[in-house]
């Protein structure tokens, strides 16, 4: 009845063509785009990989081997658990976690800089440079990183010349390339909720502190920062889950021995042909990430609106 | 003082730091595009040249993708922005029990990891194509429609943010006073939000088109069996360097600059011209006058000549760089072949010299390269999973180590991109002469 009288207000206040067309596009958005092919994956997931003309047959049910091989590997192997998949989870993660802490020591200075320091002209123009270098392709950005850190790259061609390494150092085979390309290719992501965060600071805050005599650390951790909380959660957030999913960096500047969680995903989908199970892993990969998002909403107390900006 | 003045210092050193992370890349990178070398890279420099240009436009492969990727930003702009509209004033009227809720839903796509999104668009659309025995050719399997309904699902999260923005700076009062004065419905949304509205749908169109075309994470899995410009590009990353990947990024980048200058200028002139209009209201009629005539100037004078002198630079860049390449080319060439001469003498003086065991001194270097060429060429087969592949890998490099020499050859032909990227690559070549010989 509530719902009847909600409608019919929403009717009434928005004439029929508008009402139609916002429940219909708004509907087929959260309903067919969203929230109807996650339920699909996460059926999928839990069914066995059979052919095309078995699907919806009498073999066609319900089955957790998909999370089970995650976690225990297949039942030929020696190992107890799925070492590699396992690794390469964790490792993921890890690094992510790196890549964001990095993102954001180099960050913080600059989107300080920026919104505090830098006046006029010469901000805007830096602004507007920093955004210039990301409307480069992800898939180019990492390419140049190849370029440099290959081993016929500018690094090593520098290193060598200047007599510090007598042969290339592998880079690439290190992840050092990764871990650089990845930083790299999210930078923007978390300057800029740094950047509006900061900005809305008022500089009176800041000479209060230094008049009360506070050095410039302490004006930073008991006043910016707590200041610019919701752009550092929004900051952060965003760097991890885009550097825990890419998939493009690891793939062209990953080493040879080093996989990343979404490769295996995407393996599984194309040379592996095993869609369930990447359908598994993928799941495996979504909860991660609401975790994540739960967990930085909780230590920091922010809101998931002030997270998605 | 002396300590604040360093501090001071300090911060522009890590400011010129910053920018030097952000832009060496790109600058290297443009740099290999002209360099006439088959591999990317900046030295050794060996002529100036834009045949890299002539390779990229002629790439057919790229050129079919940037279409396909045309096509999907199109899609994607005319179904994401609407989309986001309507999500936008939905957020505005749904009750206040539900919003938090509705928001979480519609905000998540931003959240979610694009590859997860492409996958359950993949798997939706076949699994409907399979309840309604679709075949193979129908929409449930295209590749541009499944890419265009699977970024659509973030992006018009995207354009809502943007909508959002521009409506909480909306008057509703404004809304009350159209109906209070006998407008409909529907004619107050389409003549006075939409008018309002209507920057923040310009700005969305544009993050749409500009978000679809950079995609990868979604369109790699729903893409299928077509591609698009950044497919493609990512598996001659993969497989094959050559700089005419650099020479899309350059025109990329040229065009990028070329956009914010315009963006810019523009800016400037619209704060100067909003300046001259509050002092000319202040100044009376005849200033207004003169600054309307201003204004309808058709060719700004800055415009034209930014844009003569991009053209004038890009036209001198294509004439040096296609004028004197051929020579260019063959003294180089000429002077390779004296250093690998050169090269072979000195490991002969020196084999000779060394005489008892030469395996040890040769194999350090090559410790790397051929262990990093095999696994790429394994990388997206099936051996990835075996549990005994770490180990192998390690028996790998060891054995390379040992018998780096005769393991150099095969490696090379496995790899897939020539063996580009092994150090060694030159000293393998020497080798191979020097066995033909």
């Amino acid at each position: 009845m509530a719902l009847y009288n909600y409608l019919k207000n929403f009717f009434t206040r928005n004439g029929v063509f508008l009402s139609v067309f916002l429940l219909g596009v708004v509907g087929f958005w959260i309903f067919f785009l969203i929230i109807l092919p996650q339920i699909f994956m996460f059926d999928f997931s839990f069914r066995f990989n059979l052919p095309p003309a078995e699907q919806g047959g009498p073999n066609d049910v319900y089955t957790i081997s998909h999370y089970k091989f995650l976690l225990f590997g297949s039942a030929l192997s020696e190992d107890s658990y799925n070492v590699i998949d396992l690794t390469v989870f964790l490792r993921t993660i890890v690094t992510a976690v790196f890549v964001t802490l990095f993102d954001f020591i180099i960050c913080y200075p600059i989107a300080y800089y920026l919104a505090q320091v830098a006046k006029g002209g010469w901000a805007r123009l830096m602004v507007l440079s920093l955004i210039v270098p990301f409307w480069v392709n992800e898939i180019l950005r990492a390419f140049a990183f190849r370029i440099i850190f290959g081993s016929n790259g500018v690094i090593n061609d520098a290193l060598m010349a200047m007599g510090i390494v007598d042969d290339p150092y592998p880079f690439i085979r290190e992840n050092i390339a990764l871990y650089a390309g990845l930083g790299y290719a999210f930078v923007l992501l978390m300057i800029f909720p740094l950047y509006n965060a900061v900005e809305s600071l008022d500089k009176n805050q800041i000479e209060a502190a230094r008049d009360l005599g506070s050095p410039w650390w302490r004006i930073h951790w008991r006043v910016v920062m707590p200041f610019a909380k919701p752009g550092i959660s929004s900051g952060c957030t965003m760097v991890f889950m885009l550097s825990a999913g890419a998939l493009a960096a690891p793939q062209i500047l990953g080493g040879p021995s080093s996989l990343w969680f979404t490769q295996i995903i995407y393996q599984w989908f194309n040379t592996g042909g095993n869609w369930p199970r990447g359908s598994a892993y993928a799941i495996v990969l979504l909860i991660t990430s609401i975790v994540f998002v739960l967990l930085v909403m909780k230590i920091f107390k922010v809101k998931l609106g002030e997270i998605a900006r | 003082m002396i300590t604040d003045r360093l501090g001071k210092y300090a911060v522009l050193l890590f400011v010129v730091m910053f920018f030097a992370y952000l832009f060496g890349p790109l600058i290297i990178m443009s740099i290999t595009a002209f360099n006439s070398a088959d591999f990317p890279r900046v030295s050794p420099w060996d002529c100036f040249s834009v045949e890299w240009f002539d390779v990229l436009v002629n790439d057919d492969k790229l050129m079919d993708g940037l279409r396909n990727s045309l096509i999907i930003g199109i899609g994607v702009v005319a179904l994401s922005v609407p989309i986001g509209l309507a999500g936008a004033l939905m957020l505005m009227q749904i009750s206040p029990r539900v919003r938090p809720w509705y928001y979480t839903i519609v905000v998540s796509p931003i959240l979610i990891p694009g590859v997860v999104l492409g996958i359950s668009t993949l798997i939706f659309w076949d699994r409907l194509g399979a309840m309604f025995n679709a075949n193979y050719e129908s929409i449930f399997y295209d590749g541009i429609f499944l890419t265009i309904v699977g970024q659509t699902t973030f992006i018009s999260a995207y354009s809502m943010l943007v909508f959002i923005s521009r409506l909480q700076r909306f008057d509703p009062a404004l809304e009350e006073a159209a109906l209070d004065l006998g407008a409909s419905h529907v004619q107050t949304f389409r003549k006075i939000l939409l008018p309002f509205l209507k920057p923040a749908i310009g700005s969305a169109a544009v993050l749409a088109f500009l978000a679809s075309f950079e995609n990868y994470n979604t369109t790699v899995f729903t893409i299928t069996s077509e591609s698009t410009l950044t497919t493609v590009l990512a598996s001659k990353v993969r497989y094959g360097i050559n700089p005419s990947i650099s020479a899309l990024a350059v025109t990329i980048v040229v065009l990028t600059l070329f956009a914010a200058a315009i963006m810019e200028i523009k800016k400037r002139r619209t704060d100067a011209f909003e300046k001259a209009i509050s002092k000319a209201v202040i100044e009376g009629t005849d200033a207004l006058s003169k600054l309307g005539r201003k204004s309808n100037r058709l060719i700004d004078p800055a415009f034209a000549m930014i844009i003569v002198i991009f053209l004038a630079g890009l036209g001198t860049a294509y004439y040096s760089g296609t004028v004197g390449v051929d020579e260019c080319k063959t003294s180089v060439k000429e002077a390779k072949k004296l250093e690998t001469q050169r090269r072979v003498d000195e490991r002969r003086k020196k084999q000779m010299f060394e005489g008892a065991q030469p395996g040890t001194q040769q194999a350090a270097p090559n410790t790397t390269a051929p262990s990093t060429g095999k696994a790429k060429g394994t990388e997206g087969y099936q051996g990835i999973f075996a549990p005994t592949n770490l180990e192998s890998q390690v028996k790998g490099d060891s054995g390379a180590a040992n018998d780096a020499a005769t393991d150099d050859a095969p490696a090379k032909g496995t790899e897939g991109y020539q063996g580009i990227f092994a150090p060694t690559n030159l000293e393998s070549q020497v080798k191979g002469e020097e066995s033909s010989n």
